[in-house]
């Protein structure tokens, strides 16, 4: 038999065969290694618990920023961070948005700019968002302040993560 | 498409005579484990460069999650370990291959020994080996210190005190090797060092030399 | 290979313009049978390393790597032990000639003996003879150095106490109440710290304190009488702190309620 009566020769099979094995050993090395990798990015988003951030009667209809702190877990390193949240009433529900602008990640203030009442403004880029988050046309952020998940329990006001509207 | 992206290379840098060089080189029929089962023994030292290929692509992993400080070295191999999905293995691959590395090269170095392959003209391929032999026992020694467990740390202070036996030099080494009087923090900076950079580094560089020595001078005839 | 006038190059490159052809080489002029290393040799290689693969990731799984309790260097009671690969020379540190006063020769002297000889072995073994029977020196000097080590590895793994050292080694899951009345009473003990640990976790000498199930009578009376290698009337305090003590003790490290 030579090898010409064959489409795959002799040689070719074995490159094949040959490659397979190797993929075979590089998927059997590598597999395990990849996930290892990529833990983090599969992980799905930890649910985060809800913190006691203040009493329902210190709000009022006027945004009022209140500090908080909340037990951070990043790997095998466990912290404390203080988060910031303006808390207002709105139709005596309570409504608590998230401090970071939605441009560049500063840090808005209500009623930052003096010549801008009414308004979270940013002192980065100038952003600026209305009392309910929504961000205001013709300035850089280009999508509504994030706001947190709110519990309230009795008198208590209880925060959780942030959530993208 | 592969062709044409082959062709495009080979055109800019003549990479054929490279390619058949290496694809073309003859291996003797004695070495061969289908033609003489008994030549399976010449299979050792290929097996310890796999296991060294496994050694390095883990411990490079590892490294994503691991770092070199007394206070949370132990918190994130238990991290690693525990938490991350697949650690346990890559972890595990990494740990049972310091263990097979040293098997296989032992068996390798006896083959060699035995075979009298180290005579003339293969000398220095030898000794480089016995080099390579040492570097990995270095590795094992520093690795061991990392995960900064009860059996690391001991395992260290022992191992540092036998150093320290060594005549003249003793205190000195002790010292350097420590990164000072105490056995902590500034030696496990220094055994990470020497871990995951100087003995890698010496050990590629012994590898390069030993592949090349061989490809150069053949493999030792049949007894 | 073409040389001189009438070279072609890629641009102003130094690569020839004219291509080698990527054929394999005629096999049929190789002598005996000797193989291309591609693909018909490597396939070999390869099949018998995916075969060592898959046995290394079965071992993998079915012993995750060991992890023992964090580093505490203020733990006396604890055996080290090296790598196993270093066992034989720990090992041959417990003899009389080659440990105390002669540890400079079980340290220095005979491993580098060994593996100077090793590193130098093809500038002792001079001869062109190959075959091991005809190099009855070398060849036995080599099989004692590996009957050496794996004497020694042996009697190290023997010698060793596993149990001890796994017991010694645990991570300690339940942390014991450091703020208990019991354990201020313990720590004022040094008799039974020096055996029992600091945190009662045992060592060479002595077990864990926490892992029986005694009553707290009984623990009264081991503490005064003694028991096995536990010498009795160690204990300083009162009957009182005892009692506290016995029954912390019981309680497994925390404080009774």
């Amino acid at each position: 038999m030579s090898e010409k009566e064959h489409k795959v020769s002799r040689r070719q099979f074995l490159t094949y065969t040959l490659t397979g094995v190797g993929g075979f050993m590089a998927a059997g090395m590598l597999m395990p290694m990849a996930r290892f990798a990529l833990d983090p990015a599969l992980e799905a988003g930890a649910e985060s618990d809800f913190v006691r951030v203040a009493s329902l009667d210190e709000l009022t209809e006027e945004p009022q920023r209140f500090d908080f702190v909340v037990e951070q877990e990043d790997g095998w390193y466990s912290s404390e961070v203080t988060r910031v949240a303006w808390i207002y009433l709105a139709n005596n529900e309570v409504v608590a948005l998230s401090p970071v602008c939605t441009h560049l990640g500063c840090t808005v203030n209500w009623e930052g700019s003096e010549s801008y009442p009414e308004n979270f403004f940013c002192p980065c880029h100038g952003g600026r968002f209305e009392r309910d988050g929504t961000n205001i046309q013709g300035t850089p952020p280009t999508r509504p302040l994030d706001v947190y998940e709110v519990q309230v329990e009795g008198d208590d006001v209880y925060l959780g993560g942030t959530v993208q509207r | 498409m592969l062709q044409k992206l082959y062709d495009w290379v080979d055109e800019r840098l003549d990479i054929t005579p490279m390619w058949r060089d290496i694809a073309d080189h003859e291996v003797p029929e004695h070495v061969n484990p289908a033609h003489h089962f008994s030549a399976f023994i010449y299979c050792f030292g290929g097996l310890t460069f796999f296991v060294t290929v496994i050694q390095i692509l883990s411990g490079m992993f590892l490294t994503m999650y691991y770092v070199p400080d007394i206070i949370h070295a132990y918190e994130s191999v238990y991290y690693l370990q525990n938490e991350v999905t697949f650690g346990v293995i890559v972890r595990g691959m990494h740990h049972w291959g310091a263990s097979l590395v040293i098997v296989m090269m032992f068996l390798h170095t006896l083959r060699v020994f035995f075979t009298g392959s180290y005579k003339k003209p293969r000398e220095l391929n030898w000794v480089v080996g016995v080099l390579i032999f040492f570097v990995m026992l270095g590795l094992g020694f520093t690795g061991y210190l990392l995960p900064w467990d009860m059996k690391a740390y001991f395992a260290t202070v022992v191992g540092l005190e036998i150093a320290e036996a060594v005549p003249v030099v003793g205190g000195f080494a002790k010292a350097l090797l420590a990164g000072g009087e105490i056995i902590g923090a500034q030696t496990l900076a220094r055994f990470f060092a020497i871990h995951v950079f100087f003995l890698p580094g010496a050990l590629l560089g012994l590898l390069g030399a030993h592949f090349y020595m061989i490809r150069k001078q053949g493999i030792s005839g049949p007894l | 290979m073409h040389r001189g006038k009438g070279m072609k190059f890629v641009g102003d490159s130094r690569v020839p313009a004219t291509r080698m052809p990527n054929i394999p080489k005629d096999y049929s002029e190789y002598p005996h049978k000797t193989e291309a290393f591609w693909p018909n040799f490597l396939l070999r290689e390869w099949m018998v390393g995916a075969v060592f693969l898959i046995g290394y990731l079965c071992l993998t799984v079915a012993h995750p790597s060991p992890l023992e309790r964090v580093a505490d260097p203020t733990d006396s009671g604890y055996i080290p032990l090296p790598d196993w690969y270093f066992l034989f020379l720990y090992q041959l540190l417990k003899y009389e000639y080659a440990a105390g006063d002669f540890t400079v020769i079980g340290a220095v002297v005979m491993p580098g003996i060994a593996f100077g000889a090793l590193l130098l072995a093809p500038f002792l073994d001079r001869g062109v003879e190959r075959r091991p029977i005809k190099r009855p020196v070398a060849t036995s000097l080599m099989l004692l150095g590996v009957i050496a080590t794996i004497f020694l590895t042996w009697e190290s793994v023997d010698q060793h106490d596993w149990e001890a050292a796994a017991r010694q080694g645990a991570i300690v899951e339940d942390e014991i109440d450091e703020d208990a009345e019991g354990y201020q009473i313990y720590m004022s003990q040094q008799a039974c710290i020096n055996c029992h640990g600091e945190q009662g976790e045992g060592g060479a000498a002595a077990p864990n304190l926490f892992e029986s199930d005694y009553s707290k009578e009984e623990i009264m009376d081991i503490i005064i009488n003694g028991q096995g290698e536990m010498p009795a009337d160690l204990f300083e305090g009162s009957d009182e702190e005892l009692e506290i003590m016995a029954e912390w003790i019981e309680n497994d490290g925390e404080a009774p309620e």
